[in-house]
C-alpha cells in the first residue's frame, strides 16, 4: 500500500432547502478544497463524484455536476451512484496504481426538492420491498425495535444521542440542527415512526463535500499538515432486512478490521449515525469504548447532505486532527438501508 | 423562502420486469392465495424465496418452493404513524418482519392491526389477501391473528 | 396503459403463471427556482433575452447559469448582458415520436440550436416556426415570436428548463435573409 493523505476538503453548508441549484452550490465547495489543498485544478489527475441522480430527479445529474469541477481540457472521472466516501474509496484505489498524485473525490445532493421517503424505496428489492413503500425510517425502527427488545439501549439513550449530537453541533457552521435540549422533553414528544420520534431521525440537507487526497511526496510537498489514511475498508451484507441481523453490523465489524481500527487507540469517531440506535450498534461493532469521543461535529443527526454524509464524516475526522483535537481517528459511512454496506476508514495526522 | 417560485417537475417510469424461475412462482402463489418460501441447500425455508442462497451465493433448486404461513410471528415492528401514498395502506399501519410458519427467515409486510396498541414483538398475524390479486407483493397485508 | 399483471378473481382462478411485474414509478419535485434563473424569466416577461457573459472563456450562457463550466469562475450580475432575439441555426434534428410512455407528439417535429447575432448566447431545443422539418437547414436565419406581453407566462420555467424560453417565445421563423455558411459560426457551436 502507497501512503495517501487528505491535503484538502471543504464542506457546505446544510441547507434545509437551498436556493442555488446542486452544480451552483457544489462550485465553491470544489473551488475551496482546491484552494485549501494548495493546488491548481489542473494538478488534479482523477475525479470521482457520488451522488444519486433519483435524488435530483434528472437522469444524468451526476454529468452537470462535473461542471463545479471543470472537464474542460477533458478530465479522467468516474461516477458512483453512491455516498462521496464510495467516490474516495475508488479515487483512493486510483492513486494506488501509483501513476497520478493528486485526485478528487467529492458528493453532492439536494434533497429537498423530492421526497426521500418516496425515493429511497426505490433502492430496495423492486419485487418485494419497493411496492411496499419500504423507506428508510420504517427500516430503521424495525431495526431500533429490535435492537431495544435485546435490552441493549433504551428509548432514553437514543434521545441522549440526539442531545449530545445536537449539543456538539453548536458552533459547527456545516450543521442544520443544533442547540441544548432536554432528553425529557425529547421523550414527551410522539413517535413518528414508533419507535423513533423526531429526534431519532435524521434532517435531510442539501449539501456537499469535497476531498482531495494526494500520494506521500506530493502531500509533503503541498500541505504543512497532511492527515494520513492508514486504512480504508468497505463490507456489504445480505439485502433483505429479515434475513439478517438487524442488530448487529459485521459488515461493519469487517470494514474496521479491514481498515485498521484495532491497531491503535482511537481519539474519535465520526460514524453515520443517521438514526439514534444505530451509534450503538457502530461503536459495538467497531470496537470503540467509552474513551471514544463519537461524533463531536454533531454528526449526521444535526447535518445529513445525502451522498455527501459519509464523506462528511471523513472531512470532519480530517479537520479534528488538523485541529489537534485527534491523533487518531475513524471515520464511517454507509449505504443501503439499515446499514447495509459500510465502509471505514483510519486517519492520522503526520507524526513527524 | 415561502414566496420564491417553485417549479414542478415529475418523472414516471412504466417498469415491467420479468420474474424468474423463483420469483415468478413466488407471485403466481399470492395471486393464487398462497405464500411461498424456498428450501435452500442448508435446509432452511427462505422467505421471500430468492434464487440463490443469500449466504454462501450458490443457486437454489428452483423446484424446491414450499408453502409457508399464511400465519407467522412478528420479530420486530415500527409503527407507521403518518402513511406516504408508497405505503400499501391509507390508514396508519405496522411494518413488520413477519417469520412465517415453516419458514426460517422473516418476510417484511405491513401489518393492518388498527392501533399501535395491538402490535407487540412475538404476536402471530396472519396473512388477509385481496379478493382482486395480480400477483404483486401487495396483493396481501397481514392482520393480528384472531381478528383486529 | 396495458400491463402484465392482469387481476384475477379468487385464489387459484390463475391459469397462467405470473411471469411478469409492473411497477409504475411516479416521483414529484417542487424545486425553488434558482436567483439567476429568476432574473431570467423576469427579462422574458419583458421581452428580453439574457445571458451571461464570462471574460475568461469569452463564452456566453443563455440562460444564465451563475457560473462558467469551461473557465471554473463564478458568474455574478456583473456578468449579466442582453442578448439578441435574432439568430442563425447551428444545428437541428427531426424527431419522429416512437410513442412511448409520455409521448405527447405524433407528428414529425423539429428542434433546432440557435446561436443568437451580437454578443452571442446558444439557445437550444427550438421550435422553428412557419415551414415544414424538412426545410429546416443548417445556416438559416430565424427570428424569436415573441407571445404579446398579455398573455406571457414563466411559471414553467424552472432550474431544469435548458434553453426553455416557453411562456414567451413561442420559437423561431425563418427571416428570408442569406444563409450564413457554416464556417461563420463552428468556433461559436458550444
Amino acid at each position: 500500500m502507497n501512503d495517501i493523505a487528505i491535503v484538502g476538503y471543504a464542506q457546505s453548508p446544510s441547507w434545509e432547502r437551498a436556493e442555488l441549484t446542486e452544480v451552483q452550490f457544489l462550485f465553491p465547495v470544489i473551488a475551496d478544497a482546491i484552494a485549501a489543498a494548495n493546488i491548481d485544478r489542473r494538478d488534479i489527475g482523477f475525479t470521482c463524484a457520488g451522488s444519486c441522480d433519483y435524488l435530483s430527479g434528472q437522469t444524468f445529474a451526476f454529468v452537470s455536476n462535473l461542471e463545479a469541477v471543470g472537464a474542460w481540457p477533458p478530465i479522467s472521472e468516474s461516477h458512483v451512484e453512491m455516498d462521496g466516501a464510495w467516490a474516495m474509496y475508488e479515487a483512493w484505489i486510483a492513486l494506488q496504481h501509483g501513476d497520478i498524485d493528486v485526485a478528487l473525490a467529492f458528493g453532492s445532493g439536494k434533497s429537498s426538492p423530492g421526497d426521500p421517503a418516496h425515493i429511497y424505496p426505490l433502492q430496495m428489492d423492486p419485487y418485494t420491498l419497493t411496492p411496499l413503500g419500504a423507506d428508510p425510517a420504517s427500516l430503521a425502527a424495525l431495526q431500533a425495535r429490535a435492537l431495544l427488545d435485546s435490552g441493549r439501549i433504551t428509548e432514553r439513550e437514543m434521545a441522549e444521542v440526539a442531545a449530545r449530537n445536537r449539543k456538539d453541533a453548536i458552533g459547527n457552521p456545516h450543521a442544520q440542527v443544533s442547540g441544548e435540549v432536554d432528553v425529557d422533553a425529547l421523550l414527551a414528544t410522539p413517535y413518528v415512526t414508533a419507535p423513533m420520534r423526531a429526534h431519532d431521525l435524521p434532517p435531510y440537507s442539501d449539501g456537499a463535500c469535497a476531498v482531495i487526497m494526494a500520494t506521500a511526496d506530493k502531500a509533503r510537498e503541498i500541505c504543512e499538515n497532511p492527515v494520513w489514511i492508514r486504512g480504508i475498508d468497505h463490507r456489504i451484507e445480505i439485502h433483505q432486512p429479515g434475513m439478517r441481523d438487524l442488530r448487529e453490523s459485521p459488515s461493519t465489524a469487517a470494514a474496521g478490521h479491514g481498515a485498521g481500527v484495532g491497531d491503535g487507540p482511537v481519539d474519535i469517531a465520526e460514524l453515520s449515525v443517521a438514526y439514534t440506535h444505530q451509534e450503538k450498534i457502530l461503536t459495538d461493532a467497531l470496537g470503540l469504548g467509552d474513551g471514544v469521543k463519537i461524533n463531536p461535529s454533531g454528526g449526521p443527526l444535526t447535518a445529513n447532505p445525502m451522498m455527501a454524509t459519509g464523506l462528511s464524516r471523513i472531512a470532519e475526522a480530517a479537520r479534528a486532527i488538523q485541529r489537534g483535537d485527534a491523533k487518531r481517528a475513524v471515520a464511517h459511512a454507509t449505504s443501503g438501508q439499515p446499514l447495509q454496506q459500510n465502509l471505514v476508514c483510519v486517519l492520522e495526522g503526520d507524526l513527524r | 423562502m415561502a414566496d420564491l417560485p417553485i417549479s414542478t417537475h415529475v418523472i414516471e417510469f412504466p417498469y415491467t420486469r420479468t420474474l424468474g424461475p423463483v420469483l415468478g412462482p413466488f407471485l403466481t402463489g399470492l395471486r393464487d392465495g398462497q405464500i411461498y418460501g424456498i428450501r435452500s441447500n442448508d435446509g432452511r425455508v427462505l422467505a421471500p424465496p430468492t434464487e440463490w442462497d443469500p449466504l454462501t451465493g450458490e443457486p437454489l433448486d428452483t423446484s424446491a418452493l414450499v408453502p409457508v404461513g399464511p400465519g407467522g410471528v412478528v420479530e420486530t415492528w415500527a409503527w407507521v404513524n403518518h402513511p406516504t401514498s408508497k405505503h400499501p395502506l391509507d390508514q396508519p399501519f405496522a411494518f413488520a418482519l413477519i417469520k412465517l410458519d415453516g419458514a426460517d427467515t422473516a418476510l417484511m409486510h405491513a401489518v393492518d392491526a388498527g392501533s399501535m396498541d395491538a402490535m407487540s414483538t412475538g404476536m402471530r398475524v396472519t396473512a388477509r389477501f385481496k379478493d382482486e390479486r395480480v400477483g404483486v407483493i401487495t396483493d396481501l397485508v397481514f392482520v393480528p391473528e384472531g381478528g383486529a | 396503459m396495458a400491463g402484465a399483471n392482469e387481476p384475477v378473481e379468487g385464489a387459484g382462478a390463475g391459469e397462467q403463471p405470473v411471469v411478469m411485474m409492473d411497477y409504475f414509478m411516479h416521483l414529484e419535485y417542487h424545486e425553488v427556482v434558482c436567483p439567476i434563473v429568476r432574473r431570467y424569466a423576469a427579462s422574458l416577461m419583458e421581452g428580453k433575452i439574457l445571458g451571461q457573459f464570462s471574460p475568461k472563456s469569452g463564452l456566453v450562457y443563455v440562460p444564465p447559469r451563475s457560473y462558467c463550466p469551461v473557465s471554473c469562475e463564478w458568474l455574478g450580475e456583473d456578468n449579466l448582458i442582453e442578448l439578441e432575439d435574432r439568430g442563425v441555426i447551428t444545428a437541428f434534428t427531426i424527431v419522429t415520436p416512437v410513442q412511448y410512455y409520455g409521448q405527447e407528439e405524433t407528428e414529425p417535429f423539429a428542434k433546432a440550436s440557435v446561436l443568437l447575432d451580437g454578443p452571442g448566447g446558444m439557445l437550444s431545443l427550438q421550435d422553428i416556426l412557419e415551414i415544414p422539418p424538412d426545410e429546416v437547414r443548417i445556416g438559416m436565419k430565424v427570428e424569436a415570436v415573441w407571445l404579446p406581453e398579455s398573455e406571457r407566462n414563466t411559471d414553467e420555467i424552472g432550474n431544469r428548463s435548458w434553453g426553455s424560453a416557453a411562456g414567451a417565445i413561442v420559437g423561431w421563423r425563418p427571416t428570408g435573409e442569406p444563409d450564413l455558411p457554416a464556417e461563420t459560426f463552428t468556433d461559436k457551436v458550444y
